[in-house]
């Protein structure tokens, strides 16, 4: 015999803040971003690669690396995809676009959003330039995001 | 020497379930009549609090509601006094408080909950204990605050 009940949603969250050092290579990598706009690169003389984001050991010939060199600010967007759906721990009311930016002056891509155009307009092989925040603050998201370079 | 550059995170994971047909009646009474149920198993009648469909030990059906306390027994407890992050919020939950298993009035289960008292002489087994309700109820265990030792 089942009684009517109203029935009752819980939320309910994990909330977990943590710090850690980001260490010489990433702090510079970021301190770059915050204080000079320049986004770093790695160069890995023996793979004759650019590490980026940067890192003190190549993965591949585990190299110790210290020769920092510019990438960027432009880069080719090599793939993305388009958010549609909306969850609270997104970083932006979809519809919004995560992109793989190829940095000119290497062949590694980076993971970041895209912003300041509308979703149906990105394409393959567009070039994308930074937007960078105007308060840094020395993580990944002094980055705003890459929006497509005017004019194409 | 310049400080190490810290990068600072906080994952926050917000998520909801449904509490079931149990659940829900018993998160409406408590919001509703500050009234604390359980359900009695159909063969060996203990009475679950939280209520629960099926009896642990005969897997027999509970169908019958009964009110349990408010009144119950402490069973066991302790104080906590090393502050730790409460998942819920995120945050440090404030030291020290009291923790306890208290058995409501009818009621074959304990309920694990937090007690009003942190000063261990005035704390042992077997003491008297009455939920403290929320002025706000919401519909869930947060309604009831805490217990507190009856005098």
């Amino acid at each position: 015999m089942l009684d009517h009940v109203e029935p009752v949603v819980l939320s309910s969250k994990l909330e977990i803040p943590y710090n850690y050092y980001a260490g010489p290579i990433a702090e510079r990598f970021y301190n770059e971003i915050a204080e000079n706009r320049r986004i770093m690169g790695i160069r890995c003389p023996k793979c004759d690669r650019v590490l980026m984001p940067p890192r003190g050991t190549c993965g591949r010939c585990f190299s110790d690396l210290s020769e920092w060199v510019e990438v960027g600010p432009l880069g080719t967007l090599i793939n993305y995809t388009i958010v549609h759906y909306r969850e609270p721990i997104q970083p932006m009311e979809p519809p919004f676009a995560y992109g793989l930016v190829r940095l000119d002056g290497t062949k590694e891509a980076l993971l970041h959003l895209l912003g300041g155009v509308d979703p149906s307009e990105i394409k393959l092989g567009m070039r994308v330039q930074p937007v960078f925040r105007e308060d840094p603050v020395g993580n990944i998201l002094d980055i705003k995001y890459f929006s497509p370079v005017s004019g194409g | 020497m310049k400080k190490p550059l810290t990068i600072a995170y906080r994952a926050v994971l917000p998520f909801q379930y449904s509490a079931g047909r149990m659940g829900s009646r018993f998160f409406n009474e408590l919001r509703e009549n500050k009234r604390i149920m359980a359900v009695k198993c159909s063969k060996c009648a203990r009475a679950y609090v939280p209520p629960r469909p099926v009896c642990g030990y005969c897997y027999a059906p509970c169908e019958q509601w009964v009110e349990v306390g408010p009144e119950g027994e402490l069973i066991g407890y302790t104080v906590v006094t090393f502050s730790f992050l409460d998942p819920l919020t995120g945050r440090e939950r404030p030291v020290p408080y009291g923790y306890g298993y208290i058995q409501l009035d009818g009621a074959a289960t304990r309920l694990l909950h937090f007690i009003d008292e942190t000063d261990y002489s005035k704390l042992r087994p077997g003491l008297r204990v009455r939920p403290v309700f929320k002025e706000k109820r919401e519909g869930n265990i947060a309604d009831i605050e805490c217990f507190r030792i009856v005098s």
